[in-house]
């Protein structure tokens, strides 16, 4: 139990860590992208306007003083006035926030339930047909643009085939092809990394020792190689929430869906700097939080790892 | 290898037709014509702030001008006519004087009058309200509003283009009353106006749901809702449009028109932007300082070759700094020449011995920006121009925009928001404007004297004047006014305007029903 706490505390303090890096490396980096004033006013605007509405912004004091001021507010929760939309921060970016979760989960989910079983599948009936043909299809998923993927079923699914909207959020039916384009970076890549966890493992020792003591083949695979194969592909899956949530980025602003991604672009352009920072600081919590819940589960699949 | 100036346009020639190979689905020539009742249409990026006078991005503006009204009105043919002010006239050289249109109500309900118009042109110079339009009505000294049909302002010198102002972004009315009781968040999140449409709903990067108001004084327009839909993605755009699901599409680029006039229930229309866009010149740069070699810039450019390739015809070449359609526009100036021998003899001239001279693009900023600066890098050089581009993120370009460190020639696309020379040449070019690179003392009193006289002849020559100044010194080198192009439904009927404005009302547009 203790050794338990001590890990869990090692963890947080770990977290806590990061995510203070983080914050800082947003905030020197927006800093350093230029100044949002004069995108805000007209091209004409005069000098005294600007200096006006740079001094209203509180952009003109010394950045060791901006600086301080913004660590104190993200303590207490309060990432400032977006420049652009004139209301906190974080109220703007937690009205994106259900789009993105919504299409992130059910990407995810999509490519869990589908790239495992495949990746799994083509270990055991490794170097047939079928092998060749789904690692084949997820190389490709695996190097093409989601840009360029993403075009592609709007045209063919949507505007050639009439079965989905081409853009936008509302029924499941909008929901469909922006997951499926999100889904299909992640679904390559863990297809092709439950192939080799599974493949490794079926070489070891003990995987002979339970064929050769008499063990159906689908005991050997199902109770013996998935559950020690499946410590890497939790991480790595695990891991792959957080690309998830970077290629909704272009997800989201191909099929005009309104998440947090589309948001983040459009407020790096406006030099949005409270926006971006929330943006990039909550994110940044889901990635932590979830590596944590992936380490729990970790030590939950293999006992070794909670007592170092 | 080098690349040809040709080769280069072939490239993005076939890069073009790549994207029109797709070919959109056939559709009855049933839709043609609809029975709906709810206009749908798609920009590229979403609303900011429904306060007109917050903001003066053209995704707002577009919604901003049909849920609020303006004094003046400039309709798409460019001509100024009666908004919320029925008539208007000049009293001596400095006060004008407005009727005030009678019947007109906001969208609660409540009489619009002239202590309204008053209170709302008052409030875009009131430091308290913090507005970005505070230096559009710089021109006005005081404002009386004696009865309710009565506005009378008064310009600190004469001010012959007040109205022309009245037309554009900060010049639209908002209600004293309602922004009163809202407060500043509740008025910019629930606007209330008195224009043909009026808020019901916004969730925002998804849909803006408007309805048609049934009380306009300009009557109720052809549609129950109006639904804005942001869809950053030109392709997404268009495939909404090809699909049927929206109705109008903003900023379509020359490529895709081919796309959309190929399907059957479509067809791309578009509008002569009202300005250039131009390679504003660093005249204080040598060489940039010699007229010689920038004539010799402007003559080795062949802007019929861009227009042709890079912008599929959908634009003319400029014959001067003055924006065809604008007052003045002089239409017996011939467009820009290009000749590339008469280009070599005046670099000759100039004693031009092989200095750099840098194009600093944007990649997307405005339309075309990359592949014209490359275009025309390949056409300088052919004459023996040392031409290197250099591409700019877009707030870099904002920046040196702001300090005037512009080290060469850049890109402007200027609107003319007063369709008048004095709102596109004189305030970018003019001493201590935004573009203020170079200075010439006549031509400086000439703009001067145009902005504050109210004799329309006198104004006129002085803009042939400066116009001739310009084509010797070229502090500008206008390159295309090119078309706005919308992508629309055939049952679509509007006439888009040439400034952005995106005015939706009773005499512009209706659904061609069956």
């Amino acid at each position: 139990m203790r050794a338990l706490l001590s890990f869990i505390g090692y963890r947080l303090f770990r977290a806590l860590i990061t995510l203070w890096i983080v914050s800082t490396v947003v905030f020197v980096v927006m800093r350093l992208s230029g100044d949002p004033v004069p995108l805000l006013l007209p091209p004409d605007a005069p000098r005294s306007e600007i200096f006006r509405v740079r001094a209203e912004l509180g952009l003109d004091r010394p950045l060791p003083v901006q600086y301080g001021v913004f660590l104190g507010n993200v303590l207490r929760g309060d990432f400032g006035r977006s420049i652009h939309f004139r209301e906190p921060a974080s109220r703007v970016v937690m009205g994106y926030l259900p789009a993105t979760l919504e299409l992130g989960l059910t990407a995810f989910l999509f490519a869990v339930v589908v790239a495992v079983p495949v990746g799994l599948l083509s270990a055991v009936r490794r170097n047939t047909f079928l092998d060749h043909a789904t690692m084949g299809v997820a190389l490709v998923g695996q190097s093409a643009p989601t840009f360029f993927i993403g075009i592609l079923f709007i045209l063919l699914l949507s505007l050639k085939g009439g079965w989905f909207p081409t853009s936008g959020r509302g029924t499941w039916a909008h929901l469909a092809l922006p997951a499926l384009t999100l889904a299909l970076f992640t679904m390559a890549s863990v297809a092709r990394l439950t192939r080799s966890a599974v493949l490794e493992v079926l070489r070891a020792d003990y995987i002979r020792t339970a064929r050769a003591k008499g063990l159906a083949e689908l005991l050997v695979v199902a109770k013996h190689t998935f559950k020690n194969a499946a410590i890497p592909i939790v991480t790595i899956t695990g891991l792959q929430f957080g690309t998830l949530l970077g290629g909704a980025v272009v997800t989201e602003t191909v099929f005009a869906w309104p998440g947090i991604g589309r948001l983040a672009i459009q407020s790096i352009y406006n030099r949005d700097y409270p926006v971006v920072q929330c943006v990039v600081f909550l994110s940044a919590v889901l990635f932590i939080v979830l590596n944590f819940l992936i380490d729990l589960i970790y030590g939950f699949l293999d006992p070794r790892i909670r007592s170092r | 290898m080098t690349l040809t100036r040709r080769d280069l346009l072939k490239g993005a020639a076939a890069a073009g037709v790549v994207a029109a190979v797709a070919d959109p689905l056939a559709r009855p020539a049933s839709a043609q014509t609809t029975r709906k009742r709810e206009l749908v249409w798609a920009q590229g990026g979403d609303v900011s702030t429904f306060d007109p006078h917050i903001s003066t991005s053209s995704n707002d503006i577009r919604v901003s001008f049909n849920i609020f009204d303006n004094l003046v009105s400039r309709h798409p043919d460019g001509k100024l006519n009666p908004g919320l002010a029925t008539e208007w006239k000049i009293q001596g050289q400095t006060a004008w004087v407005f009727k005030i249109r009678q019947g007109a109500t906001w969208h609660t309900g409540d009489p619009f009058t002239a202590a309204d118009a008053k209170w709302s042109l008052e409030r875009t110079y009131d430091p308290a309200h913090k507005t970005r339009v505070s230096t559009v009505f710089t021109s006005i000294d005081r404002i009386e509003a004696p009865d309710p049909a009565t506005l009378v302002i008064h310009t600190k010198k004469p001010d012959p283009l007040l109205p022309a102002r009245l037309a554009f972004y900060g010049g639209q009315i908002v209600s004293r009353k309602y922004f009163e009781a809202a407060g500043a968040d509740g008025f910019r999140s629930k606007p209330v106006g008195t224009g043909p449409v009026r808020f019901v709903s916004w969730t925002r990067d998804d849909k803006l749901v408007l309805e048609a108001n049934p009380d306009y004084w300009g009557g109720k327009p052809d549609f129950d809702r109006m639904i804005v839909r942001p869809v950053p993605e030109m392709a997404s755009r268009i495939a909404a449009l090809l699909k049927g699901e929206v109705d109008i599409i903003t900023q379509v680029t020359p490529d895709h028109n081919d796309r959309i006039n190929a399907n059957p229930t479509t067809r791309a229309v578009g509008a002569l932007y009202a300005g250039l866009y131009v390679l504003a010149v660093n005249s204080k740069m040598p060489p940039l300082d010699n007229p010689l070699v920038k004539q010799a810039l402007s003559l080795a450019i062949d802007r019929d070759l861009i227009v042709k390739e890079l912008w599929r015809g959908r634009g003319i070449v400029p014959s001067g700094p003055i924006a065809k359609g604008d007052n003045h526009f002089d239409g017996s100036l011939p467009p820009l020449a290009y000749n590339p021998k008469e280009a070599r003899e005046r670099l000759k001239k100039a004693g031009y011995k092989g200095e750099e001279i840098f194009i600093e693009t944007t990649s997307g900023y405005t339309a075309n920006d990359k592949p014209m600066s490359e275009a025309i890098q390949a056409m300088w050089r052919d004459v023996g121009i040392n031409a290197k581009v250099e591409v700019l993120e877009y707030s870099v370009r904002a920046q040196k925009n702001r300090d005037k460190t512009f080290k060469g020639l850049w890109w402007s696309d200027p609107t003319s928001t007063l369709g008048d020379p004095d709102g596109m040449m004189w305030r970018l070019l003019g001493p201590g404007g935004p573009q203020d690179y170079w200075r010439h003392a006549r031509w400086d009193e000439l703009g001067d004297k145009a902005r504050f006289s109210v004799d329309e002849k006198f104004r006129g020559e002085a803009y042939k004047e400066m116009t001739k100044i310009v084509l010797e010194h070229f502090p500008w080198i206008p390159v295309i006014q090119p078309y706005e192009d919308y992508g629309m439904q055939k049952y679509v009927e509007w006439t888009p305007n040439p400034n952005q404005q995106f005015e939706i009302r009773r005499f512009n547009f209706k659904f061609r029903r069956a």
